[in-house]
């Protein structure tokens, strides 16, 4: 926590980017964020010109601030506004409304971060937004975090800041391997993965016992018949549907979505299902209403507290796995202290505190041994070290063109009943 | 200015109307003609969309696909609209003949549930008619119910949140037409032997109450024979004790406009709701607000989301006009009738 990376290791860099502005900051952020050393220094001072739009009214320009050879890269702004999903957050045992990690990044530069957990689906989040997001405006968030297939879809629009490297070392350093060259944002320039987690089966053990098997979520059983829930994201959906069916969700077809549709159609009209939720299914288990339900691994932990029958299991069919990412929206007003706390979580000691407190898998470096030293239960817990048995049987929903997407959407839209 | 006005007093009526007018042209007129405009379109958000009249098929498409929503939005609207009448008409009769100086302390209780937002009144509900709440709890745990009885995710969630939520649109109309009633017209219709209405009070009641029973009973998916007769009683007894002659030849009569405006004020919004059906509902009980909404945000769809909404907007246009021209919109606007 005592490395100060404003002070020390970025001030060549710093330069280095007062160089790129005589040929382009965009290109030369692009390079730099893979190589870092070809280019001269060139001292510049009126880079600042070239500040990033966006960041003029908020925080000072990015690229302004760190032609300042002293000065540290960015000036913190008063406040940051970011929306999350809930139960991806560390709370403190005393008091539910404080987020010890959060609150660490408030001591470190002041800014007071309005931390909603607003998101409740990819979509509906999205559409939300995408007005602003088109029109180039300010939709009002400095970070989102949204899932992988979103995230590649915003960026292919071009709605996603780039990222200054300068200013999140960390995420240069720290990043997990495995999330490197993704296809979709090679070089990790716009987005930060966040947490990663899996969906499974959630279920109140009390009233099912312990489940195993996906075949829960679709067969009559008296115990469970119109108690269970399934979630409206479609690719988790559809594709725990697919592998109920043994059908390969990493190369989804429509064949495919219209067997896993029909399965779930089925399961609606014999009276298994009670609705097909967003988050919010989480507290029709916690209350008792649902017993069984598509889940998100990490939830499961965090509902236990409201209900400790609550109980989480990746299907011997296997599970979905996904990734939810930070990204700063185009025209965000305060960019350069998005990157700060992207950064700032970046550090495994911090995102230790935050793992510690969330169930759900880490993306930094040297964050899971922290956590196991704090907490050696859980070098077993499989919510934040998944074990090989479970990597094994765990799929990532394959890439779908647009057409395809529409085609799916509009399929699962009988599932939610409004197609 | 009193002299330039008097000589241009034309102007007046238009400077009145002038705030209302660019109102809704700005907030009205202009998006539904961008709405217009988007229902003939084609393509998708990613390769963008194009317009062509040959797109008319957005609409013929979607009413294909979508006509058992547009349906079902009718039936638990009448059905909402329905219900606050019954609920509303004894309430605001109350108020506006009973109230005394409570009066105005019972309006405010009216519309008090409007301090709180819409969203939240009805995720309250959630925990309202929850298995595990206030209501369902104890009955289940008693045995009086059976364990796998629920009213949350069924349509009987959201026609009763549809209820609550619009019932002071239909109480304070109501309110306003009972209050405005003179009482001498009623004095004078008891002096004429329009005393208490029996027997036909309570054979009335009786069919009325019978056949709304049944029809709720229908609507809701249970016995209906069951429901028909409780409430043909109750209707019975309600006829018998409580309607006289004069309320059947005066009150009612002259109240009835603004019954009239609040089932419009209760049944227009409540036709394109879809929070309660969101929240209270399920997949087998949403209603083409969830339709145009999904359609909308989650398949981004504008020319089919664009060409529902429109059919809806004319569909309620047109309900809107046979009203006017069967009923006249006078009565309404003057309270005569």
């Amino acid at each position: 926590m005592d490395r100060d990376f404003l002070t020390t290791a970025p001030i060549s860099r710093r330069r280095l980017l007062a160089g790129g502005a005589l040929t382009g900051v965009a290109v030369f952020l692009a390079a730099c964020g893979t190589k870092g050393t070809a280019a001269t220094p060139v001292p510049s001072a009126p880079v600042a010109a070239t500040g990033a739009p966006g960041t003029a009214t908020g925080a000072p320009a990015t690229a302004g601030a760190t032609s300042a050879p002293s000065a540290v890269a960015v000036s913190p702004s008063a406040e940051l506004n970011w929306a999350n999903w809930t139960y991806y957050m560390d709370v403190d045992p005393n008091d539910q409304t404080k987020h010890p990690s959060l609150d660490g990044f408030t001591a470190k530069y002041g800014t007071k971060v309005h931390y909603q957990e607003v998101i409740d689906g990819n979509d509906e989040f999205v559409a939300k937004i995408s007005d602003a997001l088109k029109a180039g405006k300010d939709s009002g968030w400095d970070l989102i975090t949204l899932t992988d297939w979103m995230a590649a879809k915003l960026i292919r629009r071009g709605w996603i800041e780039t990222l200054d490297t300068a200013n999140v070392p960390n995420l240069v350093a720290n990043l997990k391997d495995v999330y490197r060259n993704l296809s979709w944002d090679p070089d990790n320039s716009h987005h930060a993965p966040w947490r990663s987690g899996t969906t499974g089966i959630g279920f109140n053990v009390d009233v099912t016992g312990d489940v195993s098997s996906l075949g829960v979520l679709f067969a009559v059983d008296p115990k469970t018949k119109g108690k269970v829930e399934y979630l409206t994201e479609m690719r988790d959906a559809i594709g725990l549907s697919m592998l109920y069916l043994g059908l390969d969700p990493a190369k989804p077809t429509r064949a495919d979505c219209d067997a896993a549709v029909a399965l779930m159609q089925k399961a609606k009209a014999d009276g298994v299902i009670r609705d097909v939720k967003g988050q919010s299914y989480t507290t029709d288990l916690t209350s008792g209403d649902a017993v069984v339900a598509m889940a998100w691994s990490g939830d499961m932990p965090s509902a236990k507290v409201d209900n400790p029958s609550l109980r989480y299991n990746l299907a011997t069919e296997g599970g979905m796995l996904w990734t939810d990412n930070l990204m700063i929206p185009k025209g965000a007003a305060h960019k350069g202290t998005a990157e700060l706390l992207i950064n700032y979580y970046y550090d495994p000691v911090v995102n230790a505190q935050l793992t510690l407190g969330v169930d759900y898998i880490s993306p930094v470096k040297g964050t899971d041994e922290l956590v196991i030293k704090a907490n050696p239960d859980d070098a077993t817990n499989p919510m934040l070290i998944p074990p090989p048995d479970w990597i094994a049987r765990l799929h990532i929903f394959g890439e779908l063109s647009e057409a395809d997407e529409i085609y799916f959407n509009a399929q699962f839209a009988k599932v939610i009943g409004v197609g | 200015m009193g002299v330039w006005l008097k000589r241009h007093s034309w102007i007046v009526p238009y400077a009145l109307l002038a705030p209302g007018m660019i109102w809704l042209t700005v907030f009205y007129v202009y998006p539904g003609i961008q709405m217009f405009i988007a229902s003939f379109w084609s393509g998708t958000l990613e390769t963008g969309f194009t317009f062509s009249l040959d797109n008319y098929t957005n609409y013929t498409a979607a009413l294909e696909q979508f006509a058992p929503y547009y349906g079902r939005s009718i039936v638990y609207a009448a059905a909402a609209t329905l219900l606050t009448f019954l609920i509303a008409y004894p309430l605001a009769y109350t108020i506006a003949t009973k109230g005394g100086a409570q009066k105005n302390l019972l309006l405010f209780l009216v519309v008090a549930p409007f301090f709180t937002s819409f969203l939240l009144r009805t995720i309250a509900w959630k925990i309202i008619l929850s298995e595990h709440g206030p209501v369902l709890g104890p009955l289940i745990a008693l045995g009086l119910v059976p364990p796998d009885f629920r009213l949350l995710a069924t349509p009987i969630a959201v026609i009763s949140g549809i209820t609550y939520n619009f019932l002071p649109f239909m109480t304070l109309p109501i309110y306003v037409a009972i209050e405005k009633v003179d009482g001498r017209l009623v004095e004078a219709a008891k002096d004429l032997y329009a005393g208490p209405w029996r027997p036909g009070g309570g054979i009335v009641g009786g069919i009325v109450g019978g056949i709304l029973g049944g029809v709720l009973g229908v609507i809701f998916g249970w016995s209906w024979p069951v429901l028909a007769l409780a409430s043909a009683a109750a209707g019975a007894i309600v006829g018998w004790f409580l309607v006289s002659e004069s309320f059947v030849r005066i009150t009612f009569p002259l109240s009835l406009p603004g019954v009239l405006a609040g089932s419009l004020l209760t049944f227009i919004p409540a036709i394109g709701d879809y929070v309660n059906a969101e929240y209270l509902g399920n997949p087998d009980a949403r209603m083409i607000g969830n339709v145009i909404q999904n359609k909308f945000l989650t398949q981004n769809d504008y020319p089919t989301a664009a060409a529902l909404s429109f059919m809806l907007m004319a569909g309620v246009l047109v309900v809107v006009a046979v009203y006017a021209r069967v009923l006249g919109t006078e009565d309404v606007t003057t309270g005569r009738l």
